[in-house]
């Protein structure tokens, strides 16, 4: 058994046992109190736009059904007959007005009711010996949307989602609303990594540093212009609520220079004036930060970035939104979707998605060199030796914990919460402090 | 298999010329050629000699590997609208290319032992002699460092060969992976089909 005392300590002084990586004992842990507990993305709204929708997502094991019913509300239910526990959908996606058991054919609305029993009054005594009344799929212990994003939680008494995001939701603007008619989501592409779920929530956190070496590669071939070494330290990293991220340095030049600069059209640029709070566009605007990767506990991340994707000095940029979706504590499911803003124009659509394949997802230019790192670490984390080691996640902070870069003043960073300037693994920290409270918390 | 460049957001470019008839002979001169050239290519994968890879691919070339999903039987599609996992023209493949040719492309360095075994190739006549279309399956066996599982990526593959000018050989100009796969089992395609 772990000292798990002694583990959560280590952990909060930013000196992670490696072991955390790839533990069945912590895995199991993660599953009651993490995954238990915690709000998961599940999908977007926009991915069941019409009535009978429905798309087939999972926290873990449990499958849900994630249907728009006739009456234009969107619910999530278990995907498990009353009866005998048959799947009543066995597809990912589609659009139905019923799901019917293929076991014994119990059939259910798409907003969860039961309406069929076979043999009805013969075996069961009609509705006076079973009444269907008041029967449904189980629903999702809680669910809660924002920008129309679909979360769950498996505990009834999850406090609502835009306190558990808290102020992070001020950074899940920039991704999710970039207009009023919000985004839409394609995909996702899903692939399975031998991978622990952590590794690429606290990359996308705050891991800054890792670009100019992990990313070299496409800088050489011209993907890219922004990760340089010195570019990248320019940057900040903020953390706010129960998320952070990181930002680049934009150059000098008003908003909407700064705007055209990462490749968005004057279209774009208009309504984004008009969506966005004065503080959110000063982050921009005023201060020269643009968001790139983030992370909300658990496992949800988010990136933004602006590559060349034809042979010119164009940028277009991009923005995919994914789940690392624990299977076991050394493999991790990832679902990557590709999103863009609803109103922008067709042709800023179409080569948007072309930059998020060239740099994200399955086929991601990107997204290769850094699994491979995180395949790597996870494989030596499961052996013996990992349990004397403490990873140095202290980046930031001085031998007697004082910080090595001051926060932000508001004056220089308009956005909720505290942001630094430079390398640091202060969103790391946040995320494994996080991590440590829940797994502490019932222990 | 129906033509995918024509629903993708990316393919407007592509050469939409389909197959007319059966499968021709496997004594046909035709298939015989097709068959060679997808036999070359594949070793030319295997051994992930890009460069030379590149020059078989038309300047209009549409390489396109949909996202796979589960539907019901009936729904009509089995692909995810709107997304794929390649959807590439000419440059981004040359990107891709150009990557694994530097020195930090570290996904593959060590570089994965990889090996394509194609079969079930048919060939088919166009209505225009320049162009054949080919079907094939492909069954892609990766392997990298010394304690990681393997992985196994099958597809099916629909290519359209155009002649090459002056009639000496073939280049691809359109080729659409269906992989047997919704979720993959490796840990990324940094690879060719």
């Amino acid at each position: 058994m772990t000292d798990q005392a002694r583990l959560f300590s280590e952990v909060r002084r930013g000196m992670i046992p490696a072991h955390i990586y790839n533990d069945e004992e912590i895995f199991r842990l993660e599953r009651e109190q993490v995954f238990g507990r915690a709000w998961v993305f599940v999908g977007h709204e926009s991915e069941v736009p019409q009535p009978g929708d429905y798309v087939v997502r999972r926290v873990l094991a449990d499958s849900f059904i994630v249907a728009r019913g006739e009456d234009g509300r969107v619910r999530a239910l278990f995907n498990m007959c009353l009866h005998r526990g048959m799947q009543v959908c066995r597809a990912e996606m589609g659009n139905a007005s019923h799901f019917r058991c293929p076991y014994h054919g119990w059939s259910y609305r798409n907003d969860g009711r039961l309406v069929g029993l076979p043999f009805h009054r013969d075996a069961y005594g009609g509705e006076a010996g079973f009444p269907r009344k008041g029967q449904t799929l189980l629903p999702a212990p809680s669910l809660d949307t924002y920008n129309g994003l679909i979360f769950l939680s498996l505990d009834p008494d999850a406090p609502p989602l835009h306190d558990y995001l808290g102020d992070f939701a001020f950074y899940l603007d920039y991704y999710t609303r970039q207009s009023p008619g919000g985004i839409e989501l394609r995909g996702p592409q899903r692939w399975r990594i031998r991978a622990n779920w952590k590794i690429g929530a606290e990359n996308f956190a705050g891991d800054m540093y890792h670009t100019p070496q992990t990313h070299t590669s496409v800088v050489e071939i011209g993907l890219f212009r922004e990760p340089k070494a010195e570019k990248r330290k320019d940057g900040a990293t903020y953390w706010a609520g129960n998320g952070g991220g990181t930002t680049y340095k934009l150059p000098p030049g008003t908003l909407e220079e700064r705007l055209r600069y990462v490749g968005y059209p004057d279209v774009m640029i208009e309504t984004m004036k008009q969506t966005w709070s004065t503080a959110q566009l000063d982050v921009v605007g005023r201060d020269g930060f643009m968001v790139s990767a983030a992370s909300v506990f658990p496992n949800l991340s988010l990136v933004h970035n602006w590559p060349r994707v034809a042979d010119s000095e164009e940028v277009l940029p991009f923005i995919s939104i994914r789940t690392w979706q624990p299977i076991g504590p050394d493999e991790t499911e990832v679902l990557s979707w590709f999103a863009v803003d609803a109103q922008a124009p067709e042709r800023f659509k179409a080569l948007s998605y072309k930059a998020y394949l060239m740099c994200f997802g399955s086929t991601g230019m990107f997204e290769q060199d850094d699994v491979e790192n995180w395949v790597s670490l996870t494989s030596t984390a499961g052996g013996a030796m990992a349990r004397r080691l403490l990873l140095n996640s202290r980046m930031g902070l001085l031998e007697d914990d004082t910080e090595v870069v001051a926060p932000l003043p508001r004056e220089r960073f308009a956005g909720p919460g505290v942001a630094r300037v430079g390398y640091g693994e202060y969103n790391q920290r946040h995320l494994l402090e996080r991590w440590a409270d829940h797994l502490e918390a019932r222990a | 298999m129906s033509a995918h460049s024509a629903p993708s957001r990316l393919g407007g470019h592509a050469s939409p010329i389909q197959r007319s008839g059966g499968s021709l002979p496997f004594s046909d001169e035709r298939h015989l050629q097709a068959h060679r050239w997808l036999v070359d290519e594949a070793y030319l994968l295997d051994a992930q000699r890009y460069d030379a890879w590149l020059e078989l691919l038309t300047a209009d070339i549409h390489y396109l590997m949909p996202v796979r999903v589960t539907t019901a039987l009936g729904a009509g599609y089995d692909c995810a609208p709107g997304m794929a996992h390649f959807d590439e023209d000419k440059y981004s493949l040359s990107r891709r290319a150009a990557r694994f040719c530097t020195q930090h492309a570290w996904t593959e360095d060590p570089p994965s032992r990889l090996r394509h075994h194609l079969t079930n190739v048919r060939t088919f006549a166009t209505a225009d002699p320049d162009h054949l279309v080919v079907d094939s399956g492909v069954l892609l066996y990766r392997s990298r460092g010394d304690v990681r599982e393997p992985a196994l990526i099958s597809a099916g593959r629909e290519d359209l060969l155009r002649r090459m000018p002056g009639g000496t050989g073939w280049l691809l100009a359109r080729r659409t992976i269906l992989v047997d796969d919704a979720v993959l089992r490796t840990q990324n395609l940094a690879i060719f089909l």
